[in-house]
């Protein structure tokens, strides 16, 4: 690398800065209310809500029996169980409680690559995915990482404060690096409460994108994978004598595109797409990739609801 | 291998140099586009692939950095401007000769030994060296310079393509003193001679050619022989008889072979006669037709081969005659009455005579269209509007005039290649009385007495109308008693209708041909054989044209006046047509060619500059499609 080639001005902005936007409208507003985050594990809540928790309670749906304790209701008695076991059993119902999803939006200078439309893509995704868990009565945190947990909006519920999740998006601005591990393990200690973690990212970790998702699972998270992608990425308007830099780490390399080189990027970039989706998979991981390309209208009214991800 | 531009060691310093710069700026790394990618890891991927293939990379680069290097090479080269050390030697002054004889249209090599030897002078011209200069010429009949002296080869190359075959023999002398000429005066002069060597001895009426210090070198073109010609033909009429004619014609078979051929005769397009010969190698056969009748004009010899194959030589296949004109003359005789003179004129059948006595001249010779007029012992005032015999002429309507008396004169000088008097015994004809006559300027004395001093027979021409005078009367001689007697008339009266009994039947190619026109005539033209028109000059009354071509002419005078008459090669030395090995003059062989290599004169720097701009545009291509990158 030449001198002259390090200098900070020789460089074009590799990441836009995304312009503050109506997120969506009042139709697409509608059509929301009619959805419901799917979560395929039952997480203990605070408030009596929509979601059934561990704990038994006043609910209609029979969970368990166990013995009687003096000071139990009389009425929660198995009377059916005493005459055939001889035994005292009180019946337990599940309690409908309140989930905890956490919307986590990778904020890193790569979402913002070129004119940032991942990550205005993104924000979108997670405003109309926090409407839909507001809607239900869950409660709904949005988190932006980078290579850290970098800003939190505090745990909400009730379709009003859509507006407060609409204004903390509206100010998040890309840019850093991507190390989702790291900033998972700050996420994880920082949230003791279970839920729904989505993850809304295009994935970009040099340190690999398991990692993150990993921690998640470990630490009972039931983690969503939103993937972010700009399918122009796998087709750059590259050709000639370059020297690439990674937007983020600012990693140099010299390279001569061709189009055959160009051919193999593309098919590198597939491929990097098949192994996030493939290791997914594997690991009972749902996956959404969320392409920038397709309107966001279908992506979420169709796209999440075939996934699985919306009901 | 020299330099003629920068010398070696300034051309070493400016590659170096240059060199150097070059291997600099490719050690310099590439400045490069500077652009962001999102996620890099996807890159050093497929980069690494490519890492696999660095050994390869290096050495294309080293192919690069070669290839440019090469360039350079090239173009410091070409300002060398390097040539051939031949090319700057002492210039040489070079006269091809090339022979465009009969016998180079010999078809014995492919096309014909013409074209074969255009070609062999044209790799001469292209081995030229930078200061050499060269003539062009071709040898015929005559030698034609086809241009200046020049080095231009384009233009000489230009010059070879206007040689042309003719169907004469090479006049070899003729254009050996030519280029000794041309190169006299000149230190390295150069003659050579591209021909299959049928030219001769090198000598001429003046002698024996000398080349002088020009050198002689030798092409030779061709190699088989196989010929059968026809080597003489000839017709004419019976000059008591013409309405018969005979036909001689020698065939000569100049190849190593035994050939059978047919001869055909035509006349006026009809076959006259037909015949197998055999020839054995070496023989020439004559053959003579007598007695042959009929109306034909042009009669035309045609040999071919029975197995129907043609010879080495079309050229000598043909032979072509015209016949004299049958035609009766209208002859006037102004006389008293001469016995000798009507028994003379009485031989000639196709002959319509007319006696007329000296009166009644005036009234007769306005009366008719006379071809001759024959005063015996009279002479009009003043000579008659056509040819006219005089016999012992008086007065001054005499067309020489008649000076002193003779006694006893004899013909001590004859002209006698005259067609009045070829071939008559005169000599010792005894007159007893006659008169010296005054040739004018332009007349023949065909004979004369006192030892050639006083002119007794003079022939010439008044007016455009010939005349011969005879300055003794007959009967002061015994002349009348001689056969010449009547020959002499006979041939006076044929020599005034053109009635020739030497006619000849055809004329030979590679003669300068002087065909009368008549004195008034200032303007011909000649349609060849081949069809072409071609003006020719007219002097003292006679067209003169160069004859190149064997086959029928039309002569055409102003007027639309037309003349036929037939030429022929008939030579039996172009006929033998086997190329000889060496060439030799004064007793000096002809050297093969030296010094003439293609390429010598060639500016070699336009090729090295050709080949720069080859490898750019290689570079370019490569590099474009990243081939080399």
């Amino acid at each position: 690398m030449g001198l002259i080639d390090i200098l900070p001005w020789r460089r074009e902005k590799a990441v836009a800065v995304t312009r503050d936007e109506d997120l969506f409208d009042d139709e697409f507003q509608r059509k929301l209310d009619y959805l419901a985050l799917v979560s395929r594990r039952v997480f203990a809540g605070r408030l009596r809500a929509e979601r059934r928790t561990k704990k038994s309670g006043s609910g209609v749906e029979f969970a368990d029996h166990r013995e009687y304790q003096p000071g139990d209701d009389f009425r929660y008695l198995d009377w059916n169980a005493y005459q055939r076991f001889d035994r005292l059993l009180v019946r337990l119902f599940e309690e409908e409680e309140d989930l905890a999803i956490y919307f986590i939006l990778d904020t890193s200078s790569s979402m913002g690559f070129g004119q940032g439309e991942k990550l205005r893509y993104a924000k979108k995704l997670c405003a109309a995915l926090a409407y839909v868990g507001l809607a239900n009565l869950d409660r709904v945190s949005i988190v932006t990482t980078s290579d850290r947990v970098l800003e939190r909006m505090a745990e909400t519920r009730g379709k009003a404060r859509i507006f407060k999740a609409f204004r903390f998006l509206s100010s998040i601005e890309a840019g850093g690096k991507t190390d989702l591990e790291d900033a998972m393990k700050t996420f994880v200690a920082q949230h003791k409460r279970r839920g729904l973690a989505v993850l809304v990212s295009d994935l970009y970790d040099p340190g690999g994108f398991e990692r993150g998702i990993n921690v998640l699972r470990y630490n009972k998270f039931d983690p969503f994978v939103v993937h972010v992608v700009d399918p122009a990425e796998a087709r750059p308007r590259l050709h000639g004598d370059l020297l690439v830099y990674d937007c983020e780490t600012g990693d140099e390399r010299e390279v001569t595109v061709t189009a055959k080189l160009l051919q193999r990027f593309a098919e590198a970039q597939a491929h990097y797409l098949e192994q996030v989706e493939r290791y997914c998979s594997t690991h009972q991981v749902p996956y959404v990739r969320a392409s920038v390309d397709v309107a966001f209208d279908e992506m979420i009214l169709r796209v999440f609801r075939r996934g699985g991800f919306l009901r | 291998m020299i330099f003629a531009g920068l010398p070696l060691a300034q051309l070493t310093a400016l590659f170096f140099a240059v060199g150097f710069g070059v291997l600099v700026l490719y050690i310099l790394k590439l400045r490069r586009r500077v652009a962001a990618v999102p996620f890099s890891p996807i890159w050093e991927r497929i980069l690494r692939d490519k890492e696999a293939t660095t050994l390869f990379s290096k050495l294309k680069r080293l192919l690069s950095l070669l290839l440019q290097l090469a360039l350079l090479a090239l173009l410091v080269l070409a300002l060398g401007d390097p040539r051939a050390a031949e090319s700057l030697l002492a210039g040489r002054t070079v006269v091809v000769l090339v022979d465009a004889s009969a016998s180079m249209q010999s078809t014995d090599v492919s096309p014909n030994r013409l074209a074969v030897a255009k070609d062999e002078a044209r790799k001469l011209v292209r081995g030229l060296g930078g200061a050499d200069r060269m003539l062009v010429a071709q040898m015929d009949a005559m030698v034609t310079p086809l241009g200046p002296l020049t080095s231009d080869t384009s233009v000489l190359e230009r010059e070879l393509d206007g040689i042309h075959a003719t169907d004469t023999r090479a006049d070899f002398p003729r254009a050996l003193r030519f280029a000794t000429d041309v190169l006299r005066g000149y230190d390295r002069g150069e003659i050579i001679v591209v021909s299959d060597g049928a030219l001769g001895e090198a000598s001429d009426a003046s002698g024996p050619v000398h080349l002088g210090s020009a050198t002689l070198s030798y092409v030779k073109v061709g190699k088989d022989a196989k010929n059968v010609g026809i080597t003489q033909f000839s017709v004419r009429r019976y000059p008591l008889d013409k309405s018969r004619y005979e036909v001689m014609l020698e065939l000569t078979n100049t190849g190593p072979d035994v050939e059978d051929v047919e001869l055909q005769l035509v006349g006026d397009g009809a076959l006259v006669d037909l015949t197998k010969l055999r020839l054995r190698p070496g023989e020439r056969l004559p053959r003579f037709y007598p007695q042959l009748s009929g109306a034909s004009r042009t009669l035309e010899a045609t040999i071919t081969r029975t197995d129907g194959t043609r010879d080495d030589l079309p050229a000598d296949d043909h032979a072509y005659a015209l016949l004299p004109e049958r035609r009766r003359a209208k002859v006037l005789v102004v006389t008293e009455g001469d016995t000798y003179l009507d028994a003379a004129l009485l031989l000639d059948g196709y002959l319509d005579v007319t006696d007329v006595a000296p009166r009644g001249y005036a009234v007769a010779i306005a009366k008719g269209d006379w071809d001759a007029v024959i005063f015996d012992r009279v002479t009009p005032a003043e000579m008659p509007k056509t040819n006219s015999l005089y016999l012992d002429p008086r007065g001054p309507g005499a067309p020489v005039k008649v000076d002193r008396e003779l006694k006893q004169p004899g013909f001590d000088k004859i002209e006698r290649r005259h067609p009045a008097v070829r071939f008559l015994a005169l000599d010792d004809v005894n007159i007893a009385l006659g008169h010296k006559l005054v040739p004018e300027a332009g007349d023949k004395v065909l004979g004369a007495a006192d030892g050639g001093a006083s002119p007794i027979l003079v022939a010439g021409a008044r007016g455009g109308h010939k005349f011969v005078a005879m300055g003794f009367d007959v009967r002061d001689s015994d002349l009348p008693l001689r056969v010449a007697w009547p020959l002499f008339v006979l041939d006076c009266v044929d020599w005034f209708t053109n009635e020739d009994a030497q006619y000849l039947s055809s004329l030979r190619t590679g003669e300068v041909w002087r065909l009368p026109v008549g004195a008034s005539v200032s303007q011909a033209s000649v349609k060849r054989p081949d069809g072409v028109m071609q003006s020719v000059p007219v002097h003292e009354g006679r067209a003169v044209l160069l004859g190149e071509q064997s086959g029928f002419y039309d002569l055409i005078i102003a007027g639309g006046e037309t003349t036929t008459f037939a030429a022929n090669l008939l030579d039996a030395s172009e006929s033998s047509i086997a190329p000889q090995d060496q060439v030799v003059v004064g007793g000096k062989q002809a050297s093969a060619v030296e010094g003439f290599h293609a390429g010598v004169r060639r500016e070699i720097w336009i090729y090295l500059l050709l080949a720069a701009a080859l490898l750019s545009a290689l570079e370019w291509a490569t590099y474009h499609r990243r081939v080399t990158v």
